[in-house]
């Protein structure tokens, strides 16, 4: 094309590089039809090789061949390098053989492409929850609840609500996983199925008002459930509401006489309910014979815990409470409360004094003394 | 013939003014002389044209690249499988008989496919005047897709440049372009295909310029840049537009973090020795066995790679790339991961030295990769305070490797910058690879490409020596003017003393506003014999037109010193003039210094 300088000769010179260059252009173009159509074959048999392999890493996944799994899914990314689905698949494959720190490499780029991804931040939120890494694990349990899902989108959020909430419970944070079972209750509204296990929550987060509102929702649909009514004893018995507690922990032994939790829990709701001589709409009488009945079961208490407490040579305080209580004793009587209104103040206060020291001293006692660290709970600030 | 000392002033500044020569030119140029103009449009049009002509060089060599990529994967699944859980049948059938087919091939069909291909395209360059045959791509194609996709421990990446050399030099082949051009347009075309080959136009770019040609002027780079661009766009096109890896950003939570990667460059510098020494031992021995031998070297070759494959380590084989991600996915132990490194070397090692076409960019990335995981991964052991990402040790890894062992340090830089896409990487990248490059330096002064050369029998520039050797300049040859200096207003008696006093045989003369011009002894005494004694020097020089032959030009302290040999033979005495102030003369420069400065740094 380009020959020595002597033997240039201008228009020739340019009409030679005008066809040359449209001969390349025809040539290139030619070439590109060709590559195209050997690029669409080759894309075609790597997308075939991807897709099986990948189908077979999901089949191995779903059986928990993780192991399998892993290569199968390894290779389909050879043949798909960017299939998210497949280093998904990857990663899960890698959780399900334990190998913790290499999922979580791939889960964190496949978290970088997709923040958005439901699965990613879950796994992720796993992870973290797994190492202990508090602020991490509800960072991306907080991001797979608003994240994307494909399925039931509905389903999967509140299925990691649940895992967030259970997770919460486990670090004692109970005040969040409240908030959470709230934000879950309105999410799942009226749905009798999961009031249930909604109630049961609530009342591990001490929500006593939650969870009976739970379990009431599960009644209206199936006023037998068992475990429904058991809930809504335990909710209201939670709440103070003793009489309710004991209309609900009746029925739940009736429908299941075997849930021995329920009859103890009735246990104490009927021995609050006999010896809480505060409660309204009682008469004189009842409210003596509760006076009594609880000085009784103190006294009992007192006589007890100082006899195990002798036995181990301590304590002071109960002889000192015991004093007290045999100079109270001539004066617990039906006309003497019923004269004078301070001796069921100061006779039902020995009481809570005994309980709480004994309870401190010597460990739980019997359903009576139960009932009367509860009465004193309920009424000691009024 | 006389002009008065008013004549003198009206001797236009232009004419006055002595040439400044500006680097890379030549003072006067021929071409604007009458009669060259058209020579001029000549170069013009060639340089125009030659630009035109290296996007179709990208555009040709990316879509031979693209073919390359897919025959090489097409290998792979038709004789090793689909899958990764390879078969031993074909774990030892496929690179034995693979084998076997290349050594019949290259001894008999494609004997300058052998290799890896940067040499062949710097021969190309410096012996055979850009000359390659278009059958040794051919044979580059078949013979590299051949062994790679059978599982020899060879990359894509050096045949690829060189496929693109050869299709460069076809096309100036046959466009009859003119030598000069010739000469460059095969690393044009190596730039296309190894941007093609890494999806990473920049470091191609500074590989063909550090490696291949070894200087930077504008009108190459360019071609090599237009070439290599082309050539990414087309790849892309077919291929995707992905990095080659990714990792998270890397975040340096302490500066000492950096010691980390520090010991890294110190252990990769040692083991791109290793590396390149084990080549360096075992090729020529390999070469000087009986030539039978030579029929089945790649098969032996073949059969222990799958050997290795077979007793666990299948990772090995081919490119690797995959199992580079898998690294930096932190998906091996750090033991497995330094075992792997040790591995790659042997099976890289038997493969090349074999004589298996193949290139060495691949395997020392892998290599790389392995090991920076390696180290990063027993340094978190032993310190598990440091932080650690495997992914960011490998990449880095690689970077060490290809510095060290390729001795290509801008290109390492630039190369992890590229295939990662991550630019928070570039500090531990440049610690890393500094010590690695220096200890190997230290440990082996002669870089790989420039030991297989020589081992061919060739004699090609060596392209780090370039980078290090000390260039002579002006300023180390001049000499201070002293008496050999006169004004244009002296007069012939003022000179005739001078001249006397000196053993030069003439002075600088400067006239009025910056030109320069020589007056030889011979003509200050025919101007004595004149009777024109005390007559001003300038005077007496011709005016206009005619002057611009007595007009010296004036060089500067810091041009090369191969510069001054184009004026010192003309003139006598040429002035080195300070760049900010040109009136300022620094000293004068004549043959005599030139010539027994570099007598002087021979002895040096």
């Amino acid at each position: 094309m380009f020959e020595p300088q002597g033997r240039v000769h201008g228009p020739l010179y340019f009409h030679r590089e005008v066809v040359t260059l449209t001969l390349l252009t025809g040539l290139a173009a030619v070439l590109f039809i060709g590559v195209t159509a050997l690029s669409q074959l080759y894309h075609a048999q790597q997308g075939a090789l991807a897709d099986r392999w990948a189908a077979r890493g999901t089949s191995d996944l779903n059986a928990g061949r993780f192991m399998q799994a892993a290569g199968d899914f390894r290779t389909a990314l050879r043949y798909s390098r960017d299939s998210y689905s497949s280093e998904l698949g990857l990663a899960e494959a890698l959780i399900g053989e334990k190998r913790i720190p290499e999922a979580e490499t791939y889960l964190i780029a496949l978290w970088e492409q997709q923040p958005e991804n439901g699965v990613v931040n879950r796994s992720l939120a796993r992870i973290a929850a797994g190492k202990g890494d508090t602020r991490n694990a509800l960072r991306y349990y907080h991001n797979a609840i608003y994240a994307h899902w494909t399925g039931d989108p509905e389903r999967e959020r509140r299925s990691t609500r649940w895992e967030l909430i259970k997770y919460l419970l486990s670090t004692k944070a109970t005040a969040p996983a409240q908030s959470e079972l709230i934000s879950l209750a309105a999410e799942v509204g009226d749905d009798p199925a999961q009031q249930v296990e909604m109630g049961r929550y609530f009342l591990k987060v001490q929500d006593g008002d939650h969870a009976l509102t739970a379990f009431r929702l599960r009644l209206q649909g199936s006023p037998h459930d068992a475990e429904a009514l058991a809930g809504a004893g335990t909710a209201a018995f939670e709440m103070g509401n003793y009489e309710l507690a004991e209309g609900y922990l009746r029925s739940a032994i009736n429908e299941a006489p075997g849930d021995r939790d329920s009859a103890a829990l009735l246990e104490t709701t009927e021995q609050v309910l006999r010896l809480d001589p505060f409660r309204r709409q009682i008469s004189d009488a009842e409210r003596d014979q509760a006076v009594e009945g609880a000085f009784e079961v103190a006294g009992g208490r007192l006589k007890s815990c100082l006899a195990a407490a002798n036995s181990q040579q301590t304590a002071e305080a109960p002889e000192t409470l015991e004093q007290a209580w045999d100079k109270l004793k001539p004066q617990v009587t039906d006309r003497s409360l019923r004269r004078n209104q301070d001796i069921v103040n100061q006779s039902m206060n020995l009481a809570f004094a005994i309980e709480r020291e004994a309870g401190t001293r010597c460990g739980a006692g019997t359903p009576a003394d139960a009932a009367l660290l509860l009465i004193s709970k309920l009424h000691e600030g009024s | 013939m006389a002009s008065k000392p008013d004549e003198q002033d009206a001797i236009s500044a232009e004419a006055q003014v002595s040439p400044l020569i500006e680097d890379g030119q030549t003072g006067p140029a021929p071409a604007e002389r009458p009669g060259h103009l058209a020579a001029l449009r000549v170069i013009f049009q060639e340089e125009r044209f030659f630009l035109i002509l290296s996007v179709f060089i990208g555009v040709f060599s990316g879509l031979a690249v693209v073919c390359f990529r897919f025959s090489i994967d097409w290998c792979r699944i038709y004789l090793l499988g689909t899958g990764t859980q390879l078969s031993p049948a074909r774990l030892f059938l496929a690179p034995t008989l693979a084998g076997l087919v290349i050594a019949v091939l290259v001894i008999h069909v494609f004997p300058l496919a052998r290799g890896s291909g940067v040499n062949q395209t710097k021969a190309a360059l410096y012996i055979f005047n850009g000359y390659i045959p278009f059958r040794t791509a051919v044979g580059k194609f078949i013979t590299s897709a051949l062994a790679i996709g059978s599982g020899f421990s060879l990359g894509p990446e050096d045949p690829s440049l060189q496929i693109g050399a050869c299709i460069a030099s076809a096309i100036g082949s046959r466009m009859k372009l003119s030598r000069d051009r010739m000469r460059l347009i095969a690393p044009v075309g190596a730039a296309a295909g190894l941007a093609a080959a890494f999806n990473a136009p920049i470091s191609a770019v500074l590989f063909v310029i550090e490696e291949v040609i070894g200087r930077w002027t504008a009108g190459i780079l360019g071609s090599v840049v237009l070439s290599a661009i082309s050539s990414v766009v087309v790849t892309r096109w077919f291929l995707g537009s992905e990095s080659m890896f990714r990792i998270p950003p890397v975040e340096m939570r302490r500066p000492s973090e950096l010691i980390a990667y520090a010991v890294l460059g110190i252990i990769g510098g040692v083991a791109s020795v290793a590396f390149a020494g084990g080549i360096t031992y075992l090729r020529p021995r390999f070469k000087a066995m009986a030539p039978w031998t030579h029929y089945v070297q790649p098969a032996v070759a073949g059969l222990l790679i799958g050997l290795i494959g077979y007793l666990g380590a299948p990772q090995v084989m081919g490119a690797g790339y995959e199992y580079m991600d898998e690294a930096i996915h932190g998906q091996f132990t750090w033991q497995f991961l330094a075992i792997l490194a040790g591995l790659k070397i042997l099976a890289t090692l038997l493969s090349f030295v074999s004589g298996t076409p193949g290139g060495m960019f691949a395997p020392t990335l892998f290599i790389g990769a392995m090991l920076g995981a390696a180290v990063g991964g027993a340094e978190h052991a032993i310190l598990p305070h440091i932080a650690f990402s495997p992914g960011t040790y490998a990449l880095v890894g690689m970077g060490v490797l290809f510095a060290g062992f390729l001795r290509a340090p801008m290109t390492s830089v630039f190369m992890v910058l590229e295939v990662s896409g991550n630019y928070s990487i570039i500090l531990p990248v440049i610690v890393a690879n500094t010590f690695a490059y220096v200890i190997a330096r230290a440990l082996q002064p002669a870089a790989i490409f420039d030991v297989l050369t020589r081992q061919d029998g060739l004699e090609l520039p060596s392209m780090e020596e370039q980078r290090e050797e000390n260039v002579l300049r002006v300023e180390d040859a001049m000499r201070p003017p002293g008496n050999t200096l006169v004004n244009g207003d002296d007069s012939v008696e003022h000179l005739a003393r001078l001249i006397e006093a000196t053993d030069g045989d003439a002075l600088l003369v400067r006239l009025k506003p910056l030109g320069w011009s020589n007056v030889s002894r011979e003509e200050i005494n025919a101007w004595l014999e004149e009777g024109k004694a005390s007559e001003p020097v300038g005077s007496l020089l011709p005016v206009g037109s005619m002057f611009k032959d007595r007009q010296v030009p004036s060089l500067h302290p810091d041009h090369p010193l191969d510069m001054s040999l184009r004026y010192v033979d003309r003139w006598k005495i040429v002035p080195v003039v300070n760049r900010a102030n040109l009136r300022e003369l620094e000293g004068v420069i004549t043959q005599r210094d030139v010539l027994d400065r570099y007598r002087d740094f021979g002895g040096e």
